[in-house]
């Protein structure tokens, strides 16, 4: 912060001391700024004599009279003040971070997205003039005309557009707005690829019908390899690629390369240097999946997803999965990530989960074995998962809303915390009251295993290992 | 809550922010962002795209034109808080220093001479006491054997008036009478050495000034809204502050009808600081409701039902404030505390503090503010900390070794440079696994699920920075709303975004989260001024300077009726006003927008009545108090000639008997308990002019002191009820409390000579109260209070003392402290001298003033292992 007040005086607040001529040093001149920069600060109050509007004041008040209108959803008086402000544009001599004719463009094309009387045609017009009126910005505005056809459907006028952009050259420009470039160029590709996937759906309809098309097989290739060579640029590059590393995996399936898509895909989740995207993971799950992968390869990627979000849907598919293992560690991380998923407040109310995490524990209640497993688990939980999960306020409300869900969590509330617990006893003399079969069984399930819950909330004792 | 099955796109750098900041005044129009293949239908010809910005919307409209008051002000008078006029310099000397350059300059001497005039006690104390008998303010020429030890000051204090005339050049043609007068003194007058007296008010100015640009004690707002029950009646709670110092806290009960309207009186608590922050979540049916002040922090809880009597539950004491309280939405009794010493805590009511972390460090490169926060997130033991860098999470039950970044500001999110963390909100209420963040340039939206990258990010223009914001989740398939609020300039701001929408790509699950709608500004307070009944000239400027004071906080409610949704958003004001406006949903698209005239219509018959109401009720309550109306001070000089003010040529017979009298009680250790003050006469007065009816207690004091009975009228009002002083006293130790609360500038003074002010404040003659010539009452164990004259003669004194017969003289004719006047008016204008001592002198000065600024450069120059701010 202390360099850029050095470089804009105007615009940031500072302060000198009147009557104390010694120079403070810098901690104490810090002080001094607000502890933030703040964009629009007044400074201090103007004078009231300084009433003259020269040009750059007007400016001004014309700029806020229209974000006012803006603000306010009156676009028709926005658009006459914007049209006053056109002006501006003669003497642009600012070295502001945003400057006219930027203001113009953005508050122009919001102005033409609402405004009641614009058509399509005025704002394609619109915005050729803006990518005119700014070398600096020509490919952002580019991207976001192509946006706005995308979102009305004119995916040819978008797709014409990406390609002008593509070839558009400006000296060093091109090479500063080398991020924007890449995007126009991938969303060419995924363009591409969209028309690939219409080609190859009308060959395979005709294959079913028992034609065969060479010119549209063609025009297929030929859609693919411009959509490769773009899709396979952009995902290079750190950044979060869904739609296009997906893309580009159909691509490289379809026509049987696995080895570049495992890859691609490895890339994408496991390069340091993308984000930690959950979907990444969950793109090679589904792809080792439809490769039929042994259970080992797909419960490592799981793993995987389990450690960086214990929280994801797909936690429900690995806990079955680990259930189902012969492995006894396998079994224990499958009660593990179900208990881990539950901590969460997005799966409070979870059916399913809560019918996993019972049935686990059913089963290690009725084996008698690896008690100690739940024991460990529930040690971390134990003071809070009774007020989060098993109170009597949700087990009212479970039990108005969701039968089956009350019954399962009831299950695990009776074998955690004994058949006192408040949860427990609620839904069972519930489930009782209603002469529900299931609830009566519960209850007796859990009268005769009661001594369970003594050992797992116990002391840690000898036999628990850790 | 499934995770979007694509994501828009995005790049993701890491380092510092690479887009240059600065302000960007439109810069969140206009732009979609990026797109994603979505929308309905599953087997169309061509792809259909969304866009993160620029979806469609809920149209709301604004039921009327400017908001309505819910609460009627209560009685005493909000005491504005500093403006920048207040401690800024304005002069055209100074314009022309600036030339052009938008510098602030602090009025230094402007302040200092106020703290020598309102604390002349902590400023001279013992000095003025020791020196006054060689003070000499009379105007005759001093005579031979005084000569020697007395010093003639009219002189000087005519010089000084003269100054006075030249306001705005402080050094030109300083007498040198002045400036000898300082060199001789400087070093001795003062009770607290000068050096150390200035860096302690510098450094409290630029605390002010700082505070006036960005006050971020206020963060989290101090208004709760406690909706009413699913499915019970329409009656919601708000929790909000009160009282002259806001250190009072209510509940109100709310009717939620087409105003809201409240019913019954309010539950109040009387807290022992000022109110920053009321926060609430319910858990389980109750509600729990977080309270902090500066060094206070304290929960309450309420039962579901409205009407219940809210209990409070415990309170910790912090050594350093408190920067930030929420409540656990997820478990009952939780809440989370930050410091500004950079400790975060989990609060259990049960269990008591937990420290989660200790580091005064910020935590991605280095920033000087102590701010932080912290708040909750989806899983019920993970807490994030916050400060100006960013956003932390961290597992309480191994808060050292397991947590994960969630935001940096940085190129991670795109941020600017100088870009900062404003507020941070949990937005659980509407998606378990989404985060706000604010700054005082953008809006995030953040997964903890993909920590790091923003899913939505917004240019939200502000001109202040969010230190509010509230979440109002909407229904499925629905937008949520998010409204953002600021302080100073009461900027309200109406945002909605959709956690997901229905995804093609995604194989028809849950995609990408997007900004939905346009942003739209609401009411503020200030914004109701046009349309208040018209006022007087000086009542429309308090008005005015009330209803624009810096907002405080912000709650809202969605209410369905049948068809009819609507949106209630409540704004609570540094005043303590609260006030309400109404938003309505618009199904249907309007045939044609609104024009500009229909916008501003007049509001309708029943806001109107709201105001009359509310402008009754205010100047009501602003009459009230008359124990501490600003006392007006009046230069003796413009009512009085020096004629006026000479006294008599010798000491009267009385004097002398009176002299006598208190030399023989001294000397015997004992009481005066009356002066007799009835053997005194005054002159004969003229005949008051007008009758004294329906008179302000100002008016009505100068008429009886006109009239001669001043005495008798001081002695009514202060026997006029014990309660009433007691009151008064209770209200000036709130008041003082919240003065030092905010750090202001008495505080820092007082705090080394307690004893005092706590004497002053006993004596009820404190410099601010009305009663400068109170009959002093002797004793020998207390040393006079602060604002009685000094009536101190040794006994070995055998010359008639002139400055005490002189001001004895001025007192019987009805001119109380002339003495302490003329010492005000010497030293405001002496403090206007160079304050700098020259060298040799000052050496014992500047190493006393060293403490202060030392310990800020050594905390600045240890070792850091935070990268610098460079960049950032």
């Amino acid at each position: 912060m202390d360099s850029f007040l050095e470089e804009e005086d105007e615009e940031a607040p500072t302060v000198v001391v009147a009557g104390k001529r010694r120079r403070r040093s810098s901690p104490a001149a810090q002080a001094l700024q607000p502890p933030l920069h703040l964009p629009f600060l007044p400074l201090q109050p103007v004078s009231s004599n300084e009433h003259k509007l020269n040009f750059r004041k007007s400016k001004e008040a014309c700029l806020s009279f229209i974000q006012d209108a803006l603000l306010q959803k009156e676009w028709k008086r926005a658009a006459e003040f914007l049209t006053c402000y056109i002006e501006s544009l003669e003497k642009d001599y600012s070295r502001e971070h945003i400057g006219p004719s930027e203001m113009i463009w953005r508050t122009g094309a919001e102005i033409l997205w609402h405004h009641s009387q614009s058509s399509m045609k005025e704002f394609n017009c619109f915005m050729e003039q803006m990518k005119t009126l700014g070398v600096k910005r020509y490919l952002k505005v580019c991207l976001e005309h192509v946006f706005h056809l995308l979102c009305n459907g004119q995916i040819d006028e978008a797709y014409q557009n990406l390609s002008l952009a593509e070839s558009w050259r400006f000296g060093e420009q091109t090479a500063i707005q080398d991020k924007e470039m890449k995007l126009i160029q991938a969303y060419r590709g995924l363009l591409d690829y969209y028309s690939w996937s219409k080609q190859k759906n009308i060959l395979l309809e005709n294959s079913e019908d028992g034609f065969s098309d060479s010119a549209v097989e063609q025009e297929m290739h030929g859609y693919f390899r411009k959509a490769a060579v773009n899709l396979k640029e952009i995902i290079k590059i750190p950044g979060v690629w869904d739609i296009f590393v997906k893309c580009y995996v159909d691509l490289l399936e379809f026509y049987g390369d696995h080895n570049e898509a495992r890859q691609v895909l490895n890339e994408y989740a496991y390069n340091s240097k993308f984000p930690a995207n959950p979907n990444a993971h969950v793109y090679l799950y589904q792809f080792l999946k439809r490769q039929r992968e042994p259970k080992k390869s797909l419960i490592s990627a799981l793993k995987i997803l389990h450690d960086i979000v214990p929280s994801h849907e797909l936690m429900i598919d690995f806990n079955t999965m680990l259930q189902k293992s012969k492995k006894r560690k396998k079994r224990r991380l499958g009660l593990e990530v179900i208990f881990a998923a539950l901590d969460y407040a997005g799966w409070k109310e979870n059916a399913k989960a809560w019918s996993c995490l019972s049935r686990q524990v059913k089963q290690i209640v009725i084996s008698e074995k690896h008690l100690d497993w739940i024991k460990q688990e529930w040690n971390s939980r134990k003071d809070w998962w009774p007020a989060f999960h098993f109170s009597r306020y949700l087990a009212k409300r479970n039990w108005q809303e969701n039968k089956s869900l009350s019954y399962e969590k009831a299950l695990v509330a009776g074998i955690l915390l004994g058949k006192g617990c408040k949860y427990f006893k609620y839904v069972s003399h519930q489930g009782c009251k209603a002469q529900l079969k299931r609830f009566r069984m519960l209850k007796k399930f859990v009268n005769r295993h009661n001594p369970v819950y003594l050992r797992i909330s116990g002391p840690p004792d000898s036999s628990v290992q850790p | 809550m499934e995770f979007p099955a694509a994501l828009f796109p995005s790049y993701f750098g890491a380092g510092p922010p690479q887009e240059e900041g600065g302000p960007a005044p439109l810069a969140g129009w206009g732009e979609h962002g990026q797109v994603l293949e979505g929308g309905p239908g599953r087997r169309q010809v061509q792809p259909a795209f969304v866009p993160r910005r620029g979806a469609t919307g809920e149209r709301w409209e604004a039921a009327d034109a400017a908001a309505v008051p819910v609460l009627l002000p209560r009685a005493g008078c909000w005491i504005p808080s500093p403006a920048p006029q207040d401690i800024l310099y304005r002069s055209g000397l100074c314009k022309k220093l600036r030339a052009g350059k938008s510098r602030a300059i602090l009025d230094f001497t402007r302040q200092l001479g106020h703290f020598f005039v309102d604390h002349p006690e902590d400023a001279f104390g013992s000095l003025g006491r020791l020196l006054h008998k060689n003070f000499y303010l009379g105007n005759s020429k001093l005579q031979r054997p005084a000569r020697s030890s007395t010093i003639r000051m009219t002189a000087l204090v005519e010089d000084i008036d003269r100054l006075e005339a030249r306001r705005g050049c402080p050094r030109q043609h300083l007498a040198s009478r002045l400036r000898w007068f300082s060199h001789l003194c400087r070093d001795w007058l003062f009770e607290v050495p000068l050096g150390l007296l200035a860096d302690c008010l510098h450094e409290e100015l630029m605390q002010q000034w700082s505070n006036l640009l960005f006050d971020d004690s206020l963060t989290g707002g101090a208004l709760a809204w406690l909706p009413p029950e699913d499915r019970g009646t329409p009656v919601g709670c708000l929790v909000h502050p009160g009282g002259q110092a806001m250190n009072h806290l209510y509940f109100q009960d709310v009717v939620l009808e087409e105003l809201p309207r409240t019913r019954g009186a309010p539950a109040q608590f009387e807290l022992s600081g000022r109110i920053q922050q009321v926060a609430a979540a319910r858990v389980d049916g109750q509600d729990f409701v977080g309270v902090r002040s500066d060094y206070h922090c304290g929960v309450w809880r309420l039962l579901g039902k409205r009407g219940a009597v809210p209990t409070p539950l415990q309170v910790i004491h912090t050594d350093v404030p408190a920067s930030c309280l929420t409540v656990s939405p997820h478990l009952p009794g939780e809440l989370s505390v930050c410091t500004q010493s950079g400790t975060v805590y989990l609060w259990s009511v049960e269990t008591g503090l937990q420290q989660l972390r200790h580091d005064p460090q910020t935590m991605f490169f280095r920033d000087h503010s102590p701010w932080r926060w912290s708040d909750f997130t989806a899983h019920p033991r993970v807490l994030s900390c916050a400060d100006r860098t960013g956003l932390q999470c961290l597992d309480a039950r191994a808060p050292k070794r397991c947590h994960f970044d969630l935001f940096k500001v940085g190129e991670e999110a795109g941020c600017q440079q100088g870009e900062r963390v404003v507020l941070p909100m949990y937005l659980g209420r509407a998606h378990p696994s989404q985060y706000l963040v604010t700054t005082q340039f953008s809006v995030y939206v953040l997964d903890e699920r993909l920590p790091l990258v923003p899913v939505l990010k917004w240019a939200h223009m502000m001109k202040a920075p969010p230190l509010f914001a509230h979440l109002m989740p909407g229904k499925p398939g629905r937008s949520h709303k998010v409204l953002l609020g600021a302080s100073r300039t009461q900027e309200l701001l109406l945002l909605q975004y959709r956690d997901s929408f229905w995804g093609v790509s995604s194989g028809g699950s849950q995609s990408a989260c997007q900004l939905a709608g346009t942003p739209q500004k609401l009411h503020s307070i200030a914004g109701c001024l046009q349309h208040l009944p018209t006022q007087l000239p000086h009542r429309h400027h308090l008005l005015q300077q009330r209803l624009t004071a810096p907002a405080a906080g912000l709650a809202a409610t969605l209410q369905e009726d049948g068809p009819h949704k609507s949106m209630l958003i409540f704004q609570l004001s540094e005043a303590g006003d609260v006030f309400c406006q109404r938003l309505t949903h618009n199904a249907a698209q309007p045939p044609a927008p609104p024009s500009r005239d229909e916008a501003t219509t007049a509001p309708g018959s029943s806001p109107l009545f709201e105001y009359r109401r509310w402008l009754r009720a205010l100047s009501r309550a602003c009459k009230e108090p008359p124990g501490h109306t600003w006392s007006p001070s009046l230069s003796q000089r413009r009512l009085f000639t020096r004629k006026d003010l000479e006294g008599p040529v010798g000491p009267s017979s009385l004097q002398r008997q009176m002299r006598q009298r208190l030399r023989q009680t001294m000397k015997e250790g004992g009481l005066i308990q009356h002066w007799a003050p009835l053997a005194l006469q005054p002159p004969p007065l003229p005949q008051a002019l007008e009758p004294a009816g329906g008179l302000d207690p100002l008016s009505a004091r100068l008429t009886a002191a006109w009239a001669g009975d001043w005495e008798q009228w001081w002695e009514e009002r202060t026997s006029f009820s014990v309660a009433k002083r007691q009151q008064a006293l209770r209200e000036r130790r709130r008041r003082q409390k919240r003065a030092q609360g905010r750090r202001s500038l008495s505080a820092s003074f007082t705090s080394s000579l307690t004893y005092q002010s706590e004497l002053s404040e006993l004596s009820d003659t404190g410099p601010s109260v009305l009663s400068p010539g109170r009959p002093p009452l002797l004793s020998q164990e207390a040393s006079p209070p602060a604002g009685s004259p000094l009536v101190h003669s040794p006994a070995t004194s055998a010359a008639p003392d002139e400055a005490l017969l002189s001001s004895q003289s001025l007192r019987c004719r009805g001119i109380p402290k002339e003495r302490r006047k003329t010492l005000r008016d010497y030293l405001s204008v002496w403090a206007e001298g160079p304050p700098e001592p020259p060298e040799p002198l000052g050496s014992q000065a500047s190493q006393l003033c060293i403490p202060s600024s030392q310990s800020q450069l050594s905390s600045a120059s240890q070792p850091r292992r935070k990268r610098p701010r460079m960049g950032f």
